[in-house]
């Protein structure tokens, strides 16, 4: 795809967004009412497609200063994800439904797994997914969920409660602006942590 | 009476003998009897692998018709049977799930394992690699998962280990298990207990693989799901059932109508049941004389012997028809036995020929057919007139005969034909760069559809293509496993210089050793490693004291012992080992299958360059084409010399060259014109037409031997009609072979369905005047 291929696709896919959230936050009556989980889950069902750069931050034990890796983050309702590592090194992982892809290396090698069996990752995978999705019922069976804040800045605390991936996840931050998602912090149970901040391509 | 019954008393006391013997006979499927009697070492590891080798054993399954994931759930589901079922010995579906096991054991002894570990793969500068590598890996989505072993094992033997271990192959994987790469088929690759040549003990493994499939099918509810098997032994067990349900259906249609066109004929129960009394006293002596011949019969040996015995059947149909009521059963014998006596010698020669050969399957061959016809006629001789009906002959038989003797002094009237056949049929002999299909795949009865599952299953799975392997033979084990190393390295370099895509290596998954030794020793010391690890991390964020798991086990690999077989025994590699590392009588062979052979001279240069006589590229279709060629050229060499004393022998009989040449023409016309027929109808020869074709000289020799005896009085209707049925029945009776789907019978059917004909038509036209005339 050339760049300006790709540029168009954002372009659509923001403006979809952007759509969406204009039905959303139009009616000026929505602004005082309190902001409830559902509330917020009603607005990301709305938005059926986004596109976004991110960049991650690894703090780890090990490390004296955090790992940064980048790249872009695509979300196809109602069950696909995609996650292209751009730096520093090419890597994609696809979710769709009960599937994960992982494309690595050069040649890249493509492995496909199912998300029912490797718990931790569906975990955190869900985490991002069915917040994307507007799916409370999923978020909460993997997750104590608690939010706070306000529409123009709310942050979703998950705990999760499977006590598998209590032992190695402490809680997953998700904070962001009505049904835009800002940024992803998982604490992990030994301390590290990674934050996924969005970037905004502001046309 | 005596006179009478002393012939009855002989055969019965002979017969019980050779059932005796029968009884206590080893029948063999064994190999080596297409092995020359001086066989090369190469030809010899052949017939070892084919009998007993690695790739005999080999099974390759995929599973289709549904989605992926019940595909999937269908490997997991079928996997987990068989590996229960102790006739398995591999059983692998790409499931990371049951190596954990495997796992820990790479984990615990990944500095014996890792063939990176020299000198040095420590060093500062090789650890700074390493660690940047283990930075990014961090970095990756992976990296949260990827944290403890890092700190572990930093320079990634693990991965390393795993990756070569999980072979040369690696197929795409569905929900962990192995999937084609349209997604369609899942893929297994099993490795049954029972030898190769144990084909018996294979089959019952692939009805216990189908039954347990047949379980998992049920268990998921989807009627859709489907099993696909390959494989050499798969080959093996169905050729053997397709060869033995086409020749137990074709031959009891053909006996069916046989039998009717005989009891129409006869109409003679007894006769009927008499005419098959010299073929089964004939079989029986043969199977006796080579047991004791060679301490065993070989299956081909009573597979081909009984066709090239189907003369006898016409013995009896000579007899019965031309008995009449005056001259009887005793006086027409006499009448006839010097052309049935000449006959049978005619055919002695073209089959002693097969009993000089070099090879004891084509001698078995032939000392089965001399004693089962001389057996079958001296029963017709001797035996069976006494047991027909006093006052035995068939009435009737004046007016069709004399239709048949009219249509034998007709047939001169082909002569200009029969001419011409034999010029086009020259022609298309002649013009045929490849006449005889010396590829042993000719013989294969491997139908082209199995061929393709065949080819789609092993390129799905990457798996060895059973065509190339290494083998390093050595004294010990040990010896061997350095051999195979040795090997390796050779490989690699020829694989990197593209010749192959990849191999499997028993000192992959036990290293010799003196390798482990070398590893082991150059392991650095604790103060040497921090020294190298802290120059290594300089600039780098790997805080002090990450890599203390890395360090504890490099000083526990210092002090470990090696490893050994026992070590590996009872894990996925104890069994991978055994299966490429085997004992034999002379020693030990590591195996080292090759996958995706694109130069095998390339190959074959590289491990040239090892000077070692004990380490052997064995291309079994080159070597096993070879051999057939060698066993194809052998017996038609031994033929044509057959077909030299058969003339030598007219000669001596009929002492005029004028009735040689009218016994001979016809025959050598009907074989030159039947195999140009079945040439030009896209049929390449193998040994299996040459079988057909000495049969046709056998059957066709009596034919023209009739009509030479007729020179003197012209030929009985009585006689004529005796020709015509013992021509039809050997027509349907082979001719019905050739609608089978088994090459093997399709061959021998038209050619001797094709040839018999010919030889009779031809035999009439060919016949001088007088011994047709009415």
């Amino acid at each position: 795809m050339t760049s300006g291929a790709r540029r168009e696709l954002l372009r659509v896919a923001l403006a979809t967004t952007l759509i969406a959230l204009g039905v959303r936050t139009a009616p000026a009556a929505y602004a005082d009412t309190r902001w409830t989980l559902p509330r917020m889950m009603e607005g990301f069902a709305a938005v059926t497609s986004a596109r976004t750069r991110f960049v991650e931050r690894k703090f780890l034990h090990m490390l004296d200063r955090p790992l940064e890796s980048s790249g872009t983050l695509a979300w196809d309702a109602p069950s696909r994800l995609e996650k292209i590592t751009l730096q520093p090194k090419r890597e994609r992982l696809l979710v769709e439904r009960e599937r994960v892809t992982v494309e690595r290396g050069t040649p890249p090698k493509r492995r496909t797994l199912a998300l029912g069996d490797i718990p931790l990752l569906r975990a955190f995978i869900e985490s991002i997914r069915a917040t994307l999705a507007g799916d409370p019922d999923t978020l909460q069976r993997f997750y104590e969920v608690t939010l706070e804040g306000t529409a123009e800045h709310w942050t979703l605390v998950l705990r999760p409660s499977d006590s598998r991936t209590k032992s190695l996840v402490h809680q997953i931050r998700i904070s962001g602006a009505h049904a835009t998602i800002a940024t992803v912090e998982i604490e992990q149970a030994d301390g590290d942590r990674s934050v996924m901040t969005m970037v905004r391509d502001d046309p | 009476m005596t006179r009478k019954f002393l012939p009855i008393a002989v055969w019965i006391l002979v017969i019980a003998a050779a059932a005796v013997v029968i009884s206590r006979t080893r029948f063999s499927a064994d190999l080596s009897a297409f092995l020359p009697r001086q066989p090369t070492a190469a030809q010899q590891l052949l017939v070892d692998q084919l009998h007993d080798g690695v790739v005999s054993r080999l099974v390759l399954a995929g599973i289709s018709g549904a989605a992926p994931d019940q595909l999937a759930g269908a490997s997991r589901a079928l996997s987990e049977r068989l590996r229960r079922d102790g006739r398995f010995v591999r059983v692998d579906n790409g499931d990371a799930s049951q190596t954990e096991r495997e796992s820990a054991f790479v984990f615990d002894h990944r500095y014996a394992l890792s063939p990176a570990i020299d000198a040095q793969h420590f060093s500062a500068a090789s650890l700074r690699a390493a660690l940047e590598d283990a930075l990014e890996l961090l970095a990756s989505p992976a990296g949260l998962a990827a944290k403890a072993l890092v700190q572990a094992d930093p320079t990634g033997e693990v991965l390393l280990v795993t990756d070569r271990m999980a072979g040369a192959g690696h197929p795409a994987t569905h929900d962990g298990v192995w999937i084609s790469a349209d997604a369609t088929e899942a893929l297994l690759v099993l490795q049954t207990r029972a030898p190769g040549f144990d084909i018996d003990t294979q089959e019952a493994t692939l009805v216990a693989l189908r039954a347990a499939f047949d379980e998992v099918r049920r268990a998921a509810g989807n009627a859709g799901l489907t099993l696909a098997l390959t494989g050499p032994a798969v080959f093996a067990v169905q050729s053997r059932a397709g060869i033995k349900g086409d020749a137990i259906r074709f031959s009891s249609l053909a006996t069916a109508m046989v039998a009717l066109l005989l009891s129409i004929t006869f109409r003679s129960p007894r006769a009927l049941a008499l005419g098959m009394v010299p073929v089964v006293s004939g079989a029986t002596v043969g199977i006796a004389a080579v047991s004791l011949r060679f301490g065993e019969v070989h299956g081909i040996t009573l597979g081909f012997g009984a066709t090239l015995i189907g003369e006898a059947v016409d013995y009896a149909i000579y007899l019965f028809m031309q008995t009449d009521a005056r001259r009887g059963a005793g006086g027409t014998l006499e009448r006839i036995w010097p052309t049935l006596r000449l006959g049978v010698m005619t055919s002695i020669c073209g089959f002693s020929a097969l009993l000089l050969s070099g090879f004891p399957g084509l001698s078995q061959l032939g000392l089965f057919s001399i004693a089962g016809l001389v057996t079958a006629a001296l029963v017709t001789r001797f035996v069976l007139p006494s047991l027909l009906p006093s006052r035995f002959a068939i009435t009737g038989v004046e007016r069709p005969g004399a239709m048949v003797r009219r249509a034998f002094e007709r047939a001169r009237v082909l002569r200009p034909l029969i001419a011409l056949a034999v010029v086009v049929a020259l022609a298309v002999l002649f013009s045929r760069d490849r006449l005889w299909n010396d590829e042993l795949s000719s013989l294969s009865p491997v139908r082209t559809s199995d061929q393709l599952l065949d080819q789609r299953l092993r390129g799905g799975l990457g798996a060895a293509d059973v065509r190339h392997l290494v083998v390093a033979r050595a004294t010990g084990p040990d010896e061997a496993l350095a051999l195979a190393e040795k090997v390796g390295v050779a490989l690699d370099r020829a694989q990197a210089d593209g010749y192959l895509a990849g191999y499997e290596s028993p000192a992959q998954v036990l290293p010799s050793g003196r390798t482990q030794l070398q590893r082991r020793d150059s392991l650095p010391d604790e103060a040497t490693l921090r020294r190298n690890l802290d120059t290594a991390s300089a600039g780098l964020p790997f805080r002090k004291g990450t890599f203390e798991p890395f360090i504890d086990a490099v000083r526990q690999a210092r002090d470990a012992p090696l490893l050994d077989r026992a070590a590996l025994a009872g894990t996925a590699f104890g069994i991978r080992l055994d299966a490429l590392l085997a004992h034999h009588a002379g020693g030990w062979s590591a195996m080292l299958p090759l996958t995706g052979v694109t130069d095998p001279a390339g190959i074959a240069r590289a491990l040239a360059g090892l000077h070692d006589a004990h380490v052997i590229l064995l291309d079994t279709k080159a070597e096993s084409d070879a051999l057939y060629g060698t066993y194809l050229r052998d017996a038609l060499l031994l033929s044509l010399a057959g077909a030299g004393a058969i003339v030598i022998l007219l000669g001596a009989t009929l002492r005029t060259p004028r009735r040689v040449l009218a016994v001979c023409m016809p025959l050598a016309a009907a074989v030159l014109v039947a195999t140009a027929a079945l040439v030009a109808l896209g049929q390449t020869l193998t040994i299996f037409h040459l079988v057909g074709m000495l049969l046709v000289v056998a059957v066709g020799s009596n034919y023209a031997l009739f009509f030479d005896r007729a020179l003197v009085d012209g030929i009985e209707a009585r006689t004529a009609l005796s020709l015509a049925l013992a021509n039809t029945t050997t027509v349907i009776g082979f001719g019905m072979l050739a609608f089978s789907d088994a090459p093997v019978l399709v061959a021998i059917g038209s050619t001797v369905g094709v040839g018999a004909f010919l030889s009779l038509v031809f035999a009439a036209a060919l016949a001088p005047r007088e011994a047709v005339r009415s």
